[in-house]
């Protein structure tokens, strides 16, 4: 990847996010991905390219730097896939007429994995009124400058999303809450708030908040809901099992949806989502497309994706104990797809089975491993 | 008409012309040909122990291996009359093969290919060398599948994992190969009978230098507390998600879902079968014979049954077969009694059994990591209007 191609600016806004995102001073799925974005709308407005596969490395690259800075915020990887993606689609519709059909040819490797052929090219939405010059000798930027402008839409596009991301995830709300509903959450989320509040529109119900300890988000939350005139009752963790039987639904946020359609949430997500099972109750999660990861969990079985602050569940003021005692705070929990009902997401409701199609359509498998 | 194929397949005369399906074609005999096709074969692994076993192709490929010869044998004027001798190939294939399943899926998949292929050639031999052309530079894509397939498997076999398989399976040695490569894994597998094919996996593990110990097919649940999951080949995925394999599966996964452990089958997309088994029944190796009940015999001296366990299907052959059956119910000295099953009560047994889909955690497969319910997208997006 020759360096004239990826500026300086471009790469020293690389590194400031990736220091950013390593001291985790950029915290959450939502923020993680909007900065991600905008970095790389920098980046590829500044970029100087003469062919597609060049403009792929340059994203991903880009991608590679950031994913390694902070593996945990899967959002960031998220975003780089669906550019990457949007690229590819924009690069394959403008140049349908003029790349020779020899990558069209029927085989069954492809029969099997698109299925049967369309008599008709279906892509029609953009009309391909580009016309794309590869590696043109008298005109280097003309690749580039044609693609460009598309390339801004695309981003546009995902940043469009992830700033709705809230309103069309709370949409479908008054359908799924009903009046005299007791609903059951776990901590602080964004979604889940916007999600109630929405409800609260429409119906009356009652919501249950569960504290999350050590980190008592569940405070903000209900202080947050019953602000918005949602009648609320925080409990602490230990009662989630007890209370579960007088729920009618749980609703929780998530961290990441993973290929299997599990999900990696805040601590306690794992505890109210086995209870729910238990009682047959519903298990709604809420979240957004751009926390769709094509991963799967591989090493965080037992475990959780990422440790917080043990001195919280256990200070270093008790120091005789300290020294005895292995002191875990967990973040995350896993939850395995099964305890799933179904993920409410901006773009409709998804049992968990079908996650991985939803993954398949917006994301290309090569881009998995960035 | 000689063969426009350039690849190595021997060409046929055709003595007759008159219909699209020539009898003297023999497509039993180019599926055998195909299955042992030197040309097709690719090594990976130097060993000279898993050479043989490792690169003869699956069943499926060389039924589209035999059914593209079949096309550059036919004379099929019309794509209507191709696709009728294709399923009459397929039909006749079917009835020679005593395990028809594989064999199906792939013969399915190829005739679904050849009925959508778009017609964009001018003549229709040129048609049809394209289709011979397509079902060959298959066949040898195909082969890259296992490396594919070990490969995905790999980010879910942890280091010091213990794993418990059945039977022997190809695609199954690749990726514990290839694991062994990286992680250190010990491997536990079934005998299988009546095959006891589990017996020659066990061998070639241990050549390879990977611990492995053979169990006996009663102690599956036995184990299952020690295993930390499981790995089946496939001989066909069927459109719910199910799997059909040696017999045998159905068990170890009832098991390992009842002891909470994962339960991973490894099949290449070839093997995606257009089947819906609602029972064991369902299966198209299914016989009236299997598990059927033999009639008692009264003519038989009390001393030497305790138990009805002759067949009643042929009167006079009963006293021979008395004589050479050993049952374990008899009361002849102990010396004499051999404790195996004679070949007429394995007869009586199945050969491949099949597994529900929410018994089974994952299918990887060369076109992704499925859950049983990513397989019906595939066989949907093929076969379906």
């Amino acid at each position: 990847m020759a360096p004239e191609l990826y500026n300086p600016a471009s790469q020293r806004l690389v590194e400031a996010l990736a220091a950013k995102l390593r001291r985790r001073q950029v915290l959450g799925s939502r923020e993680t991905a909007l900065e991600t974005a905008l970095v790389l709308r920098q980046v590829v407005s500044k970029a100087r390219f003469t062919n597609i596969h060049q403009l792929v490395e340059i994203i991903r690259d880009v991608g590679r730097k950031l994913v390694e800075a902070q593996p945990k915020e899967h959002t960031v990887g998220n975003t780089v896939r669906k550019l990457l993606h949007h690229v590819r689609e924009e690069y394959n519709n403008a140049s349908k007429g003029t790349v020779a059909s020899s990558s069209n040819v029927f085989s069954i490797s492809k029969f099997v994995l698109q299925g049967q052929p369309r008599k008709q090219v279906t892509t029609q939405k953009t009309e391909s009124a580009l016309v794309l010059r590869e590696d043109d000798p008298d005109d280097p930027d003309s690749f580039a400058r044609t693609l460009k402008p598309v390339l801004m839409e695309a981003i546009q596009v995902i940043l469009d999303e992830l700033e709705t991301v809230y309103e069309n995830i709370a949409r479908s709300a008054k359908d799924h809450i009903h009046s005299d509903e007791i609903i059951l959450t776990v901590g602080k989320s964004h979604t889940v708030e916007t999600y109630l509040i929405s409800a609260a529109h429409y119906h009356n119900f009652t919501v249950i908040v569960a504290e999350s300890g050590p980190t008592y988000g569940g405070h903000d939350m209900a202080r947050s809901l019953s602000a918005a005139g949602i009648s609320t009752f925080l409990v602490p963790d230990s009662s989630i099992y007890a209370l579960m039987s007088r729920v009618n639904k749980v609703i929780l946020g998530a961290h990441a949806v993973l290929a299997n359609g599990g999900m990696y949430a805040i601590t306690g997500s794992l505890l109210a989502a086995t209870a729910g099972r238990a009682h047959s109750t519903p298990v709604v999660v809420c979240a957004g497309q751009f926390k769709l990861t094509p991963l799967w969990n591989l090493y965080h079985e037992y475990g959780a994706l990422d440790f917080a602050d043990p001195s919280s569940v256990l200070g270093f003021e008790d120091g005789d104990l300290v020294d005895t005692v292995d002191v875990v705070n967990p973040y995350y929990d896993y939850v395995r797809p099964d305890l799933v009902d179904v993920y409410v997401t901006n773009d409709g409701d998804h049992p968990p089975p079908s996650i991985y199609r939803l993954i398949k359509e917006s994301y290309d498998d090569e881009d998995n491993e960035l | 008409m000689t063969s426009a194929s350039s690849r190595s397949i021997l060409t046929h005369s055709i003595p007759e012309h008159e219909e699209a399906f020539s009898p003297s074609f023999d497509i039993y005999e180019a599926y055998q040909r195909a299955l042992t096709n030197p040309e097709v074969r690719v090594s990976p692994y130097p060993s000279s122990f898993l050479s043989d076993s490792l690169h003869k192709i699956s069943a499926p490929l060389a039924a589209i291996l035999s059914l593209t010869e079949l096309i550059t044998q036919s004379d099929a004027g019309t794509m209507f009359e191709l696709v009728k001798a294709l399923n009459d190939g397929a039909e006749a294939l079917k009835k020679r093969v005593h395990n028809p399943i594989g064999l199906n899926a792939g013969s399915e998949l190829f005739i679904a290919f050849v009925t959508l292929f778009p017609h964009e050639s001018a003549s229709f031999s040129e048609l049809k060398t394209e289709l011979v052309r397509q079902g060959q530079i298959y066949a040898t894509e195909a082969l890259l599948f296992r490396p594919k397939i070990a490969e995905l498997a790999l980010g879910f076999i942890k280091d010091d994992s213990i794993i418990l398989t059945h039977s022997y399976s190809r695609v199954v040695m690749q990726t514990l190969l290839h694991a062994h490569k990286r992680k250190r894994i010990s491997v536990y597998v079934t005998e299988a009978r009546p095959r006891g094919l589990g017996i020659k996996t066990c061998e070639a593990l241990t050549a390879a230098g990977i611990p492995c110990t053979v169990v006996l097919d009663s102690a599956v649940a036995y184990v299952m507390d020690k295993v930390d999951f499981i790995l089946v080949g496939s001989e066909a995925v069927v459109e719910s998600g199910g799997l059909i394999n040696a017999v045998g599966s159905n068990q170890m996964a009832i098991i390992a879902k009842a002891a909470n452990k994962p339960f991973y089958a490894l099949a290449e997309s070839y093997k995606f079968h257009r089947l819906f088994p609602l029972s064991q029944d369902d299966l198209p190796t299914h016989n009236p014979g299997i598990l059927s009940f033999s009639q008692p015999q009264h003519h038989l001296t009390p001393e030497l049954v305790a138990r009805p366990s002759v067949s009643s299907t042929s009167r006079p052959a009963l006293k021979t077969s008395i004589n050479s059956s050993s049952t374990p119910n008899t009361l002849l000295p102990a010396s004499s009694v051999q404790r195996t099953m004679t070949d007429e009560q394995i007869s009586r047994n199945p050969d491949v059994d099949y597994t529900r889909p929410d018994l089974i955690s994952l299918v990887f497969s060369d076109v992704g990591i499925l859950t049983p319910e990513g397989v019906s997208q595939y066989l949907v997006g093929m076969f379906a209007g």
